[in-house]
């Protein structure tokens, strides 16, 4: 009796956990959308779809990451590994020559400024066509841009706040009226937001899955959202072929993964972002080559110039003494980010190492006491601050960076650091409100210029995000006269000055420039990389 | 039967307050959480008119009471929202992307830990009082007391970095998968659907690691489950009787694991709720792509409709579970009446 | 540990005390040996966890026991030190935990009533909820830091001494001499100190213990996955999670240690647990 009891309780549990799978696959499956919206079938015929094989196809190079590609409309896309991919399968006005920070001609064959730089007029290539043949004109140049207005996404402002008006003379010419004169326009004119898109992309909402592309080296021929993604040789690119006819990118969860999956042949290049650990260990392997180049990713600490404390200028520069940037770089970083001693990295023209020639390469103590000790504080008496980082945007080195901040700072024996965090969101919303006295931030460059690296931080106007609440009308005028002279000969010495200015008053810290790794077989060529930090695939081939 | 039917009405209409502050509860403790999404996405750089435009888009500067009651309203309708990150994807999509990669790992996790705790419990059970019982006693308390993440690694370091014999992340080789659609997401069991033995072996193999992680760890209690039980039928008297009718050990045995086994099944259908909290640690620990890594994830972004909708849907999947549970038992053993 | 004695004491007199209680001594003696530790740590290592010693990822030599991470830290002071974050969070947590579960599982569990099936039914929702991410999402609430990991995981824990207390009031509520008691005019206080809180305590105590046993996991969990004390605190759970990517590489001395830190723990307070619970309930020791 009691084991037919048993038996049929069994069988009950058995019905209720099988009835709720099947309930759940149902579900599951009536939800599968028809068709999938992450899988987007090209308009164009596909002529050969890439092969499963791992073993390396002399035609195709298969290159792993661990980022994600967040929006493929360019009116929308706004983080570094999806303009990347929009650089190689669209292409502006101007773009960059490979390997520097130069800027050439994209389907653009020549300019006019006008107006004392109010006015640029670009000139554009003559049968340019997207990658389904689609002939591409100044209409099209122009229907993008003010697509990108239209919409307003979060790149957007790359465009509103610069362009009046943008209009096609003819089909081969478009002129841009702009707010007022812009030194680094055509640093602006390189970015995504100003590629012209094919004219299936809606014309005012997002569109974040189309595939369709602009005029790039390479077009898309299937996307599975963060699985893969197949890029194909344009045949209607109007520049040099690639030499790889198939690139398919592939999106892993983790570093380590990366680089396990590169061990084991499965891709043939693992590019952003691996882990300083991982780094260490493929230098290692023969099999493989690991190429390095700075980045112009920035880190710097942001010093709230209104806090009891932070607002003396001498407690500032006591900080910036303390603080030993080689030994950031090595404990921290293990190398793969570099000391930096202005908010311009180094690299780029006007750089200047003012930190270094104020208060040294590596920690000055001594110095540091010396100016807490004219500021009024001793060991009995000694300076306290809050540190401020945030554990998950900059990655897993973010605790060890504070940790080692603190250890720098209390080696003065004079300062006392509470170490404090929050999550992105809310610490952007403390940085606006000023509510920390030191935090740590970190900087890609929108578009490669010293004034993305200068005015964003130290304009009083254009500071607000920072909370470091530093203003100084000297500054202010440096900067925007900067801004306005049209060559990089006549703008350096305000950049100079400005440089000058910020290692005296100290309203931030430079601390690491970026170092970019990509870990690559040792047959693959034409990997250049260089501080815009965007991978050409179309120059990529097999070395024989 | 009226009472049958009493109960049945009286168990369901207890599972709604239970729900119910389980919504509110979610619901207030993401609202009081600090930060927004819409913040989180665009960064720093955004000027902060478009931070207020995008969250009016959002839904976000609605008084809190409608958002609650469109919240509520929308869970009643089978909508959990849409995400407010990536592209704006429906809350419920997302949650079956990776629902399939966390039941795979469960099953498999849980076939490990109800197998140790078999063997192990008969095995206390049968020799209770013995050394090897205390011994085994042992076992149950340290695999209790094992930080799962810790023991992950370990077996991370042999197998996937000394031995290079097993995969150390992930669910699947990428390049596997590439022209193949899964059919219920379940890769082992896909594999064999679709007539791709590769995948299922490849599958299988990356499943190793975390599911002896999560089964050894869970085994513990299993271990003692049993014991008692194997105890208690042990002395019971249809047991001696067979016993002294002259039944062969193996065929008593048999009797005896089949009761024993009984609440060991109970004990799985409820122990969904404790997944998770497993199942966050070992997907962390082996990068697997189920709810726990989509989960905490999303907690980073303060992405606040898909942790609200996957936190729902595991309460309400939990809920449903112990209801209907309840109800078969009810069916079953008229005994049980509220 | 006065209530201990004395509960120990009683219970030697009534006889219940037998062998089985090697489980307790092996417990006590893992717990009272690594509070020990952790007390002299300024005495076991001239390395303070939270300043570098200039040799990162150093492997363990007779210099650095348990070698050195990544910042240069001694992982060996690390570990020592840890263990006083650890029992700080988990201890205070479990404490302030039964300080609110007990008086409300009492009130409920005594008065019964609309006050009884309201607060029941919350406990029974927070119950459903899986633990580490009720935790985990009170952490990202409160921010990293102390004090708000021990509220997060006080939260956690709540529930559990609720049921508990409730239970065994409702059960010592309808005992004879108890209800005898209330016939004879005692107040609801008498009763409730007299007959009813002393009858909880053996039980509370294993509780306790077991409960400090999960603490110490739930608290490494939260701290695996980024959200407890703050850097550069010694903690066991952050830095296995730090140690994670150079463990991968072959530095394996930056996370054994640390774990086994937290299982040794963990085990202590699950054998007191289990040593109290077959002291106060033979059963289990006739049968095994």
């Amino acid at each position: 009796m009691k084991m037919a009891k048993a038996i049929s309780k069994t069988a009950a549990i058995a019905l209720a956990v099988i009835l709720i799978i099947a309930i759940v696959a149902g579900a599951y499956l009536a939800m599968q959308p028809k068709p999938t919206p992450t899988e987007t079938s090209p308009t164009t015929t596909a002529s050969s779809s890439p092969t499963t094989t791992t073993l390396a196809v002399k035609n195709q190079i298969v290159i792993g990451v661990t980022d994600k590609v967040s929006d493929l409309d360019p009116a929308n896309a706004y983080d570094f590994f999806t303009w990347e991919v929009l650089q190689n399968t669209m292409e502006g006005l101007m773009k960059y020559k490979p390997g520097t920070t130069e800027l050439t001609y994209g389907i653009a064959e020549s300019y006019e400024v006008k107006e004392d730089g109010k006015v640029y007029i670009f000139h554009l290539k003559k049968n340019l066509k997207f990658a389904d043949g689609t002939p591409c004109t100044a209409h099209d140049v122009v229907r993008s841009i003010k697509r990108v207005m239209k919409i307003n996404g979060d790149p957007a402002w790359l465009v509103t706040e610069f362009v009046e008006d943008v209009e096609a003379l003819d089909d081969y010419t478009v002129k841009f009226t702009l707010k007022k004169p812009v030194s680094y326009f055509l640093a602006l004119v390189a970015t995504p937001p100003y590629f012209p898109v094919h004219p299936a992309y809606k014309p005012d909402e997002i569109d974040s899955d189309q595939t369709a592309g602009g005029l790039g080296p390479y077009k898309i021929v299937k996307w599975v959202r963060d699985q893969e993604l197949v890029l194909e040789a344009n045949p209607y690119y109007h520049g040099e072929k690639p030499k790889i006819k198939t690139v398919i990118i592939r999106f892993y969860k983790d570093a380590t993964t990366l680089r396990l999956a590169l061990e084991r042949g499965e891709i043939d290049i693992a590019w952003r972002t691996l882990n300083p650990a991982d780094i260490e260990s493929l230098k290692k392997n023969p099999n493989f080559q690991v190429i390095e180049v700075p980045g112009a990713a920035i880190r710097y600490i942001i010093i709230n110039v209104k806090m009891p404390g932070t607002d003396n200028k001498l407690v500032r520069q006591a900080l910036a003494a303390a603080i030993d940037r080689v030994d950031i770089s090595q404990r921290v970083y293990l190398g793969t980010w570099t000391p930096l001693y202005s908010l311009i990295p180094k690299g780029m023209w006007s750089y200047k190492p003012v930190f270094k020639e104020k208060y040294g390469e590596r920690a000055n103590l001594e110095l540091a006491k010396k100016l807490l000790k004219e500021a009024g504080y001793s060991e009995d008496k000694p300076l306290e601050i809050e540190l401020w980082y945030t554990p998950t945007h900059y990655g897993d080195t973010e605790k060890d960076l504070a940790a080692v901040l603190k250890e720098q700072f209390e080696a003065t024996g004079m300062i006392k650091v509470t170490i404090k965090s929050a999550e992105w969101s809310q610490y952007l919303d403390f940085a606006r409100k000023g509510a920390m006295q030191l935090s740590l931030f970190g900087w890609y460059p929108d578009y490669i210029d010293p004034d993305d690296y200068t005015t964003p931080f130290l304009h009083s106007k254009a500071n607000k995000w920072t909370g470091s609440g530093y203003a100084n009308p000297k500054v202010d005028e440096l900067l925007d006269e900067a801004a306005i002279k049209l060559t990089p000969e006549e703008r350096t010495p305000y950049y100079e000055q400005v440089q000058g200015i910020l290692a005296d008053e100290v309203p931030i810290i430079p601390l690491v420039q970026g170092k970019l790794f990509v870990a690559a077989k040792k047959n693959v060529g034409g990997i250049i990389l260089d501080p815009t930090m965007q991978f050409r695939y179309w120059l990529l081939y097999w070395k024989e | 039967m009226a009472s049958l039917r009493t109960y049945v009405i009286v168990r369901t209409l207890m599972t709604i307050p239970i729900v119910l502050i389980l919504l509110t509860l979610v619901f207030i403790i993401l609202r009081v959480m600090p930060g927004d999404p819409i913040t989180s996405m665009v960064g720093m750089k955004a000027p902060p008119e478009y931070i207020e435009m995008l969250k009016e888009k959002a839904g976000l500067n609605k008084p809190l009471i409608i958002q609650y009651l469109d919240y509520l309203f929308g869970i009643l309708r089978g909508d959990f929202g849409r995400s407010l990150i990536w592209g704006e994807r429906p809350v419920l999509y997302e949650i079956f992307d990776h629902l399939p990669a966390t039941i795979e790992l469960t099953i498999f996790g849980f076939a490990v830990s109800v197998i140790i705790g078999l063997i192990t419990g008969t095995i206390a059970g049968v020799r209770s009082g013995t050394k090897t019982d205390n011994a085994l006693r042992i076992y149950s308390i340290l695999a209790y007391a094992t930080f799962i993440p810790w023991l992950g690694m370990m077996f991370q370091l042999i197998f996937g970095v000394y031995l290079k014999l097993l995969p150390i992340s992930g669910r699947i080789e990428p390049s596997l998968t590439i022209d193949w659609k899964p059919v219920t997401g379940l890769y082992v069991l896909d594999g064999i659907l679709t007539g791709r033995l590769d995948i299922t072996i490849d599958a299988l193999k990356h499943l190793i690691l975390p599911s002896i992680t999560l089964g050894i760890v869970l085994s513990g209690a299993y271990t003692r489950l049993v014991r008692a039980n194997i105890i208690e039928v042990l002395g019971q008297d249809f047991v001696r009787a067979a016993k002294a009718r002259g039944l062969s050990e193996i065929k008593v045995l048999r009797h005896v694991l089949k009761n024993a086994f009984i609440p060991v099944l109970t004990m799985m259908g409820l122990q969904f709720a404790i997944l998770l909290t497993g199942a966050v640690l070992t997907e962390t620990t082996f990068s697997w792509p189920g709810m726990g890594t989509f989960l905490l994830e999303r907690i980073k972004y303060v992405d606040y409709t898909t942790i609200q909708g996957t936190i729902v849907f595991f309460a309400l999947f939990v809920s449903i579970v112990n209801l209907v549970v309840d109800i078969l038992y009810a069916l079953i053993d008229p005994r049980i009446r509220y | 540990m006065n209530i201990v004695n004395a509960i120990l004491e009683k219970l030697k007199t009534m006889g219940l005390l037998r062998n089985s209680n090697a489980l307790f001594k092996a417990g006590i003696i893992i717990v009272a040996g690594i509070i020990i530790l952790s007390a002299l740590a300024p005495l076991l290592t001239p390395y303070s966890p939270i300043v570098g010693t200039g040799d990162e990822l150093a492997p363990p030599s007779l210099k650095h026991p348990m070698g050195t991470n990544n910042l240069g830290y001694d992982m060996f002071s690390r570990v020592l030190y840890g263990a006083r974050t650890v029992l700080t969070v988990v201890v205070s947590a479990t404490l302030l935990s039964m300080a609110i579960g007990v008086p409300l599982g009492l009130i409920s569990g005594y008065y019964g009533g609309k006050v009884d099936r309201a607060i029941s039914i919350v406990m029974d929702s927070m119950y459903a909820f899986p633990s580490l991410i009720l935790a985990l999402a009170i952490a990202a609430v409160l921010g990293a830091s102390l004090i708000n990991a021990i509220i997060a995981i006080a939260v956690v824990y709540v529930p559990t001494y609720f049921r508990m207390v409730r239970g065994q009031t409702l059960s010592i509520k309808s005992l004879l001499y108890v209800e005898a008691a209330r016939a004879l005019g005692a107040s609801d206080s008498r009763i409730i100190t007299r007959y009813v809180f002393p009858n909880l305590l053996p039980t509370v105590l294993v509780v306790f213990s077991m409960n400090i046993a999960d603490a110490i996991l739930t608290e490494a969990g939260l701290s695996f996955l980024g959200f407890s004390v703050p850097p550069p605190t010694p903690d066991w759970g952050a830095d296995l999670r730090v140690g994670h990517s150079f463990m991968l590489a072959g530095y394996w001395w930056l996370v054994a240690f640390p774990g086994l830190m937290i299982m040794l723990l963990a085990t202590g307070f699950a054998l007191i647990g289990e040593g109290l619970s077959d002291i106060l309930n033979p059963r289990r020791e006739a049968v095994g």
